[in-house]
């Protein structure tokens, strides 16, 4: 009867699967099969076996990628971090008796749901030095007297668009830090405050290693949302000024749809996908240390 | 009495009706018409589509046995669009696009030759009438034509004639007067700059240093299809590319964040009337009559520069193909012959002013541009002059990487942002597209 009934349960779950293996596992196999391919648009032998001659490029001769990781990484611990503290810092707000608390949360919940392609068309305008309303109120209340190039700058792009990242990633970081933050025990607080504790001290000596788990686990799901991102830079600067912005997911598109070497931007692409399943695995560890440390 | 069917009747006369439907809906319908796709990069927006399918059901009248199925493809998405085409061996029968195409696709022996339309025109006399031979030379390669030209996207300066009038400025004719124009132009003060171009990390934002490189004798290709950016052409390239941007960096006439431009920021810029100059592509003139009208009689466009050694401009003369394997390449041939005639089009370059431009000299006088000195300005003063990628020689499909790569964008940008020398960055980029060459 329990093997009818998983069986049932595995031919429900099929349909599903079928999708799954066409829609993921496909792509995934094609795309290392052509990574190993010649696969340049614009030559004739397209399906030649290479080996790894473009993991190769890719990791001893080019620039490219190692340049592009490097400031994919600052690009994903910058967003992370800064959407960490400013998401830690709503929670605690919202977590406080304050008045019209339910219409602040689905406020700040705003960002979350604009489109990627809006966001990014809404903050160019904001940072254009001409038109744009970051330097018009700056030079009004009389901070400015030229524009910033906020995305010409190649010393200033980056932290532009992390920024812009930020904005993007902080309410869901907000959200799930509410949720544990409303789980800590308001009596800890009490006792800790009879102790003698500041709010600083009660922060860091409460809060804080209460809501550990969820901390890790959220920032660790946010610098996989942030490593593999592609549409906020490419629509900001385009991977410029001077490459200063080009990370890894638009130097791949750029090698595939505009280079036409889909064989070097299909290796491109695995590599960041070794990186992606290294935090993966990161990630499931650490959410098995966590679940195994939370008192039962 | 009336049969009743079970089932399984039922399931098997609905599969066999939709076969049947499939069939019949796929184009071997009983008339035998002949369907040809037509994919429409540069034709794809709603405005430019109401001009053209008028054009195509006209052609449709005069060939009953030929149907036309048009589809635009997003200027974005061109390359993914088409790559998974030439993968799944779904190309078009006919394609209009940008100016690269053509030979990348030939590359991958995906291209029809087209090598007996250009020898049509050749005999009725339509090749001597296009204003460029580079127009058509660019899309020769390996001894064969890979695709003909039908409009043109050129580059030009635009002017104030109100602002030069105020200081008893004529509008400059070479790079000199060009370059005191700007700076004495500039004026912060009022909001209004010498000069505006893109010089951002875009594909569009390169073009306007290839004008200036041509115009200072240098190329990025020889007449041999040779790479020559960093090596013979070097000097050339370096003259013009310290010229251009010596307006941002020594003559402080731009805004201050070109570096992050593209073509829209700059053309943006010009049509709100904050800058005496702007390096535009012909759709300027469209926006400034929809935007500011008031400033078009205050427009003028320049006459092309006469540089150190040429009087030339960049302007790209967009294609249409035709794919080896389509079932009806005749048919194709002869939708593009009759396409692509003197007068054709003159509902498309109505439909969005200054964005499309005709390609043959006896286009240059019609009623259109004779009620509009703008377009008369830029077909007698720019259009004679524009000369494309592929100059001084035919095209390589190299050229398609090294414009999509933006490597020659790159230079600008870098010693725009400071972040190189014009000598390194020339010889950076030609390193890049020495690279595309031996990929």
């Amino acid at each position: 009867m329990s093997n009818r009934r998983a069986f049932f349960a595995y031919y429900l779950i099929l349909p599903s699967l079928v999708l799954i293996v066409l829609l993921n596992l496909y792509p995934l196999i094609e795309g290392i099969i052509v990574s190993m391919q010649n696969q340049n648009m614009m030559r004739a032998n397209q399906t030649a076996f290479v080996g790894f001659k473009h993991y190769d490029r890719a990791l001893f001769q080019s620039i490219d990628f190692w340049g592009s990781l490097g400031r994919t990484v600052v690009w994903t611990a910058g967003s992370v971090a800064g959407a960490y503290l400013v998401g830690l810092s709503l929670a605690l707000l919202l977590n406080m008796q304050i008045r019209g608390r339910g219409f602040f949360r689905a406020l700040f919940l705003i960002p979350w749901v604009v489109p990627e392609v809006v966001t990014a068309l809404l903050w160019k305008w904001c940072y254009s030095d001409e038109f744009g309303i970051i330097n018009f109120l700056l030079a009004r209340v009389g901070l400015l007297e030229k524009p910033i190039p906020w995305l010409s700058n190649p010393d200033i792009a980056m932290p532009a668009v992390i920024v812009v990242q930020v904005w993007k990633l902080y309410p869901v970081m907000t959200i799930v830090l509410l949720a544990a933050l409303q789980n800590v025990p308001n009596e800890l607080h009490e006792a800790a405050s009879i102790d003698g504790a500041g709010v600083w001290q009660r922060l860091r000596y409460v809060t804080l290693p209460l809501i550990r788990s969820a901390s890790v686990i959220i920032t660790m799901l946010g610098a996989i949302w942030t490593f593999q991102n592609f549409d906020i830079v490419y629509l900001l600067t385009g991977g410029g000024p001077a490459d200063a912005t080009q990370i890894l997911p638009t130097l791949v598109y750029e090698k595939a749809f505009w280079a036409l070497e889909i064989g070097y931007a299909s290796a491109l692409g695995v590599l960041i996908l070794i990186c992606l399943m290294v935090m993966s695995v990161l990630y499931l560890l650490v959410y098995r240390s966590q679940a195994q440390a939370e008192p039962a | 009495m009336a049969k009743t069917f079970n089932r399984r009747e039922a399931l098997i006369f609905g599969i066999g009706g939709v076969g049947v439907f499939a069939l019949t809906a796929n184009g071997a319908n009983a008339q035998d018409q002949t369907e040809l796709t037509f994919w429409t990069v540069r034709l794809n927006t709603p405005e430019l589509q109401a001009a053209l399918l008028p054009i195509l059901a006209q052609f449709e009248a005069e060939h009953p046995g030929i149907k036309m199925v048009n589809e635009p493809v997003s200027g974005s998405l061109v390359y993914p669009k088409f790559l998974t085409a030439v993968r799944g061996q779904l190309m078009p029968d006919i394609a209009e696009a940008y100016s690269y195409h053509p030979l990348q696709f030939a590359a991958i022996d995906q291209m029809a030759e087209m090598d007996d339309i250009i020898a049509d025109w050749d005999a009725d006399g339509r090749l001597a009438d296009i204003v460029n031979e580079f127009a058509y030379r660019k899309f020769f390669w390996h001894d064969h034509y890979w695709g003909v030209p039908y409009n043109l996207d050129p580059r030009a300066i635009f002017y104030r004639r109100d602002i030069l009038d105020a200081k008893g400025i004529k509008p400059p004719t070479n790079w000199d007067e060009f370059r005191d124009a700007a700076i004495a132009c500039h004026d912060p003060d009022n909001g209004v700059f010498g000069l505006v171009f893109p010089a951002g990390n875009f594909h569009i934002a390169q073009h306007f240093y290839m004008g200036f490189m041509f115009q200072a004798g240098g190329s990025i290709l020889d007449k041999d299809g040779n790479l020559v950016f960093g090596t013979t052409a070097r000097e050339a390239n370096i003259q013009a590319l310290v010229y251009l941007t010596d307006f941002h960096t020594k003559h402080h006439v731009t805004p201050e964040g070109i570096g992050s431009y593209n073509t829209d920021d700059a053309h943006t810029i010009f049509a709100q009337g904050r800058a005496a100059f702007g390096m535009a592509t012909g759709r300027l003139l469209g926006q400034i009559k929809k935007e500011n009208p008031d400033l078009v009689e205050r427009t003028g466009i320049l006459e092309t520069l006469q540089g150190p050694k040429a009087k030339l401009t960049a302007g790209f003369y967009n294609p249409m193909f035709v794919w080896k394997y389509s079932p009806n390449v005749e048919a194709a041939k002869t939708f593009v012959r009759w396409f692509i005639q003197p007068g054709r089009l003159e509902p498309v370059y109505d439909a969005v002013p200054g964005q499309h431009w005709p390609i043959f000299k006896s286009e240059f006088n019609t009623p259109r541009v004779q009620q509009d000195r703008l377009l008369g300005e830029m077909l007698q003063k720019v259009i004679p002059y524009t000369t494309d990628f592929a100059y001084p020689g035919t095209g390589v499909p190299e050229m398609g990487v090294i414009d999509g790569e933006k490597l020659f964008a790159a230079p600008v940008n870098e010693v725009v942002v400071g972040t190189k020398t014009p000598e390194q960055a020339v010889d950076d980029a030609h390193k890049a597209m020495a690279e595309v060459f031996a990929s």
